[in-house]
């Protein structure tokens, strides 16, 4: 009999709108979960999986040396795919002519991620494919074709091996992006090395162990290997690399991450006001039960029994929802995935379940607590019951609920507890903050003719409960700021880094003679490029009167423990030049002047590193002569820009008779390729490096990340609405009586209109201005701490978290108090009676 | 037509109620004993503040009592606790109210059946179908309490009453929220059911005119019992 009163009870419910917005709240908690687990998820797996082409694999496993046959004997290696390679510098021949390479010898499951693209000839018909060269055949860059004047059907001379070139290799996916070290590429079957005997005690040889499977996998793996790494071993992954992706990826998640916590514990609180509102307007109908026999177990029934309801439903509605949302977000984004797509799972699905469930469970919990409570002498005594306690163990369980939540979602325990602990000082700033603006406002008098002045009177009765109000005005609307702040920021910061026509060329090994030929080249076709830089090798020996550490071979280079200072370990690329190049910044000294006189400029890390200060004097050793410079200033390199960077600057003077080659990059559009190709031609010496591919791949995961990001916030925007609306309705009934007196006792309603919308833009406002406040303080410790981007002062949300607090609040409780004005007065006294 | 028999229905002896109030104690009810028998009607008055209300919530079993003993149908309610109050209500005894108590989002069909659904009976819509024509409302059943007039609202309210055919009625200010036509109809209409259904009534009323339709009149004053006196108009054979 009770299961039949409340399904009807509920319908009722259901139909009045009573439960819209708790319903809307859990459908919304359910659906961002969900949607943003596999649209996030899914998004980011293909984006790892895309730029885990950029190392061809998902871990590397590199080594100088040539591991033990049997040295993965015991390892977890059951579902992944592996393959090898081998790289080392040799020289190659053809008739006379000789070139050193960049050999690489791989098996036959190479590339793991991405493809190769090879062309029977130069500019021939391009195909994509995976693959070792044939035993015997070896695949040649274009360099090596041009250079060599070799044609494929030739035969090439890698050390004691002849191998008939059989394709062009236009592409390979983990080709590295270094414009300073680029031998043009020879890629050889992995069977074939031995044949080359290139490989000899000493030979600086890398061998690449890759790996590629389900992530668990791999991180079985990983967990294998790590403990027995030397150090002359590294164990990376795409995320390893500092590459523009990377930082991109890492910005992305932290952010997605960061609003899919933010959108849950917005439709946490959602449900919280909605519940607390939903029951208080329930104490009635409850006493009323208890008064005409109802047990506590009946009551309790009753609504539990809504509870399960609702949450079922809006649980439905959330998965449907969500499944609908992620489908048409996927097929818009298809194109830019990699196939086949990661498949869903059922993490989403639980997930967004125990949210959804847990939600509800738990924010409805202490607001039904009470409602069970409500005594039936309620129906005598009007107000009894209304007064709500505080309850500490209610709070400390919500607060549990959430961290878990927050826990569960972001899987990690420190990014949690540095967000709950945030937003818990915050709210208590807030509390007190608030206490204060409402406090402010008792000075002044009351006029009941003047909207102004009511709605003065209308803040001050309801100090506790506006300060309530005002913390969900403020934390939603400093939620909405922050992250549509933080999404400008991430996507501005990534659009700055590759703007249209950003360089899509390194143009490297222009000799001194070339120069001219160069600089015409780029004038007539209209190419920007900022400048040529000149290129001088050497090696740093002397900091100050301290002799560096140098270490003959790369196997030592990270022994650090030989105690002394020590070298950077390679031959560094350095340049001159009186202006500072673009992406540079002086953070301490001064930048050369064209006069300076043995004056060097270093980059700050390596400065850190190496322990340069600012007066130090550095030797460095060129072919075989050493030079002094002072250092007179450290600079920050921003090593994303496509332009050639350098550890050392020198003033004019130092380097300047050395033979220098020169580099410089630029962007090249399609149309002025066949000139510029047409121009190599005739200097074949000179090296180009295309980059265009792999801003390409950069370009394409930031359109993804960003379309993640938008959708992110659309949701998080949709739950902080709801937040708004929850409170706005709730706080609408509680001035329902009062409007009502007012009504009857013949108000005019426009006055009423003016006073409610007057006292809620007041509370907009100041909410606005708090939560600029707030996001201007959050956001200078996310960019610092979370994104590592610069703190910058917001000034646009200065006038939009007002604007948008006082204009939203204030319509939604307008367009609220017109539905009650719109009722008859006596229609309303009799709801009010209720 | 009602009958008064010689048990009483409602025995109260030694009543007492105070409540803390800033730290002193303020005394509502004072030491109050009478008693009620089946059948009878009587009605309780005094002025705002007299503790009429205080005495009805705790003859009906909403509140407990500071001292003293109550005794609803023989049953010791002053030891029950809220649970076996509840039981008894839903038993024993109807209420109506002043302020009517409609439950908002059930229609009035719906209202009506709300007692005897708690109660687990099975015909209670007929039931309330069949009570709702009695006090005028046959053609109202679907309508929700804000459709319905003051005085249609307190016709449901009474229709309500009597689902369960209960023992006894309590009755807080039935015509105080309408207008004199629509009050006497209310006062009618409680009167004809109470006697068709044989039901005892308590009514709390600060009108005399109304009082003096009870068969024995109770006057509170300062939370004191000072007075029992004859109802003017017994219908009481």
């Amino acid at each position: 009999m009770w299961f039949k009163l409340a399904l009807r009870l509920f319908k009722r419910e259901l139909g009045r709108g009573e439960l819209t917005i708790i319903a809307i709240a859990i459908t919304l908690a359910v659906l961002s979960v969900f949607s943003l687990s596999s649209v996030s998820s899914r998004i980011q797996d293909s984006i790892l999986q895309k730029s885990a082409s950029f190392i061809a694999a998902d871990r590397v496993l590199q080594s100088a040396n040539a591991l033990a046959d049997d040295y993965f004997a015991d390892a977890p290696l059951d579902g992944l795919k592996q393959a090898r390679q081998i790289t080392f510098s040799s020289m190659v021949f053809y008739n006379d002519e000789l070139q050193l390479a960049g050999v690489k010898a791989v098996t036959e499951s190479n590339p793991l991620r991405g493809q190769l693209v090879l062309s029977d000839t130069s500019f021939g018909k391009q195909t994509r494919l995976k693959g070792a060269p044939p035993r015997g055949e070896v695949w040649v860059s274009r360099r090596v074709i041009d250079v060599l004047d070799i044609a494929v059907g030739n035969e090439l001379e890698v050390g004691a091996a002849k191998f008939k070139v059989s394709g062009v290799l236009i592409e390979e996916p983990d080709s590295g992006f270094n414009p300073f070290n680029q031998n043009p590429r020879v890629m050889m079957n992995y069977a074939d090395v031995p044949m080359t005997e290139v490989i000899q005690p000493g030979s600086r040889i890398t061998y690449r162990y890759l790996f590629a499977g389900e992530e668990e996998k791999v991180k079985a793996l990983t967990d294998w290997v790590e403990p027995q790494l030397l150090d002359n071993q590294r164990w990376y992954g795409v995320k390893d690399r500092q590459s523009p992706v990377t930082s991109a990826l890492e910005r992305a998640e932290s952010f997605l991450l960061l609003a899919g916590l933010l959108g849950v514990i917005l439709a946490a609180v959602a449900i919280a006001v909605a519940a607390q509102r939903y029951c208080q307007r329930h104490y009635d109908p409850v006493a009323i039960f208890k008064t005409l026999g109802a047990s506590s177990k009946q009551v309790r029934q009753i609504y539990v029994t809504h509870l399960i309801f609702l949450t079922l439903m809006s649980v439905v509605a959330g998965l449907i929802i969500g499944y609908a949302i992620q489908s048409v977000v996927f097929e818009m984004i298809k194109e830019f995935l990699p196939k086949p797509l990661p498949e869903l799972g059922a993490k989403p699905f639980v997930m967004a379940i125990v949210t959804g469930v847990s939600c509800s469970m738990m924010f409805s919990l202490y607001p039904l607590l009470q409602l069970f409570n409500i005594p039936p002498l309620r129906v005598l005594r009007r107000n009894e019951g209304d007064k709500v306690k505080n309850n500490w163990g209610y709070l400390i369980a919500s607060g549990l609920t959430v961290f878990l939540l927050m826990w569960g979602y972001s899987q990690s325990l420190k990014i949690s507890a540095i967000l709950f602990a945030v937003g818990a000082t915050m709210i208590v700033i807030l509390l007190l903050l608030s206490r204060l603006f409402v406090n402010a406002g008792r000075a002044i008098g009351v006029r009941p003719s003047n909207p102004f002045h009511l709605a003065m009177a209308s803040i001050k009765r309801r100090v506790r409960a506006n300060s309530v109000q005002l913390i969900t005005f403020t934390i939603a609307i400093h939620l909405l700021l922050s992250l549509s702040i933080l999404k400008n920021d991430i996507i501005g910061e990534w659009q700055n880094q590759l703007p249209k026509g950003a360089p899509n060329h390194f143009l490297a090994n222009v000799t001194k003679a070339e120069l001219t030929e160069v600089n015409q080249l780029l004038k007539q076709q209209n190419i920007h490029t900022e400048g040529l830089f000149p290129i001088v090798r050497g090696r740093l020996v002397n900091v100050d009167e301290e002799r560096l550490i140098q270490f003959v071979s790369k196997e030592k280079e990270d022994k650090s423990d030989a105690g002394g200072r020590q070298g950077i370990g390679r031959e560094l690329n350095m340049t001159w030049r009186s202006d500072l190049p673009l992406g540079n910044e002086i953070i301490e000294g001064q930048w050369l002047k064209p006069d300076s006189l043995g004056e060097v400029s270093v980059e700050a890390k390596v400065a850190e590193r190496m322990k340069i200060k600012l007066g130090s004097e550095l030797t460095f050793l060129i072919g075989a002569q050493e030079y002094k410079a002072k250092v007179t200033s450290l600079r920050t390199v921003d090593w994303n820009t496509m332009q050639p960077n350098f550890f050392m600057i020198f003033s004019d003077d130092v380097l300047a008779d050395f033979p220098a080659t020169y580099i410089t990059s630029f962007h090249v559009s399609d149309k002025q390729k066949q000139p510029l190709n047409k121009f190599l031609r005739d200097y074949p010496t000179i090296m180009v490096i295309e980059v265009g591919a792999i801003i390409g791949q950069i370009q394409s995961t930031i359109d993804q990340v960003s379309i993640a990001i938008e959708f992110v916030l659309l949701i998080v925007v949709i739950a902080g609405v709801l937040v708004l609306t929850a409170q706005v309705q709730a706080s609408i009934e509680e001035r329902q009586q009062e409007i009502v007196i007012l009504r009857t006792l013949g108000a005019k309603g426009s006055l009423i209109k003016n006073a409610v919308m007057l006292e809620f833009l007041m509370i907009g406002v100041i909410a606005g201005v708090m939560a600029t406040i707030a996001t201007e303080i959050l956001l200078a410790v996310l960019q610092t701490q979370m994104f590592s981007m610069d703190m910058a002062i917001h000034w646009d949300i200065w006038w939009m978290g007002p604007v948008i607090g006082g204009v939203f609040v204030a319509s939604i409780g307008l367009l609220s108090t017109m539905k009650l004005l719109t009722r008859n007065t006596s229609e309303m006294l009799r709801s009010v009676n209720m | 037509m009602a009958e008064i028999s010689n048990l009483n229905i409602i025995q109260v002896k030694n009543l007492s109620k105070h409540v803390a109030v800033n730290d002193n104690d303020l005394h509502i009810l004072r030491d109050i004993g009478f008693a009620v028998k089946s059948g009878e009607s009587i009605a309780i008055v005094g002025a705002s503040g007299s503790g009429k209300s205080t005495l009805l919530s705790l003859l009906a079993g909403l509140d407990s009592p500071s001292k003293g003993e109550i005794y609803l149908d023989g049953e010791p309610i002053h030891q029950f606790n809220e649970e076996q109050r509840a039981q008894l209500r839903g038993k024993s005894v109807g209420f109506i109210f002043q302020a009517f108590m409609l439950v908002q989002s059930l229609t009035a069909l719906e209202n009506v059946m709300l007692p005897a659904e708690l109660a687990g009976k099975d015909n209670a819509k007929q039931m309330a179908e069949e009570l709702l024509e009695r006090v005028g409302l046959g053609d109202r059943t679907a309508h929700f309490p804000n459709q319905l007039s003051g005085g249609e609202q307190q016709r449901v309210a009474i229709a309500r009453a009597f689902i369960t055919k209960p023992k006894i009625l309590f009755a807080d200010e039935p015509s105080a929220n309408l207008d004199g036509k629509n009050g006497h109809m209310i006062e009618d209409l409680l009167f004809e059911l109470n006697e068709q259904y044989g039901t005892t009534l308590v009514l709390v009323t600060h009108d005399d005119k109304l009082a003096g339709r009870c068969q024995r009149i109770l006057r509170m004053c300062d939370g004191e019992l000072t007075e029992a006196e004859q109802g003017k108009q017994s219908n009481v054979v």
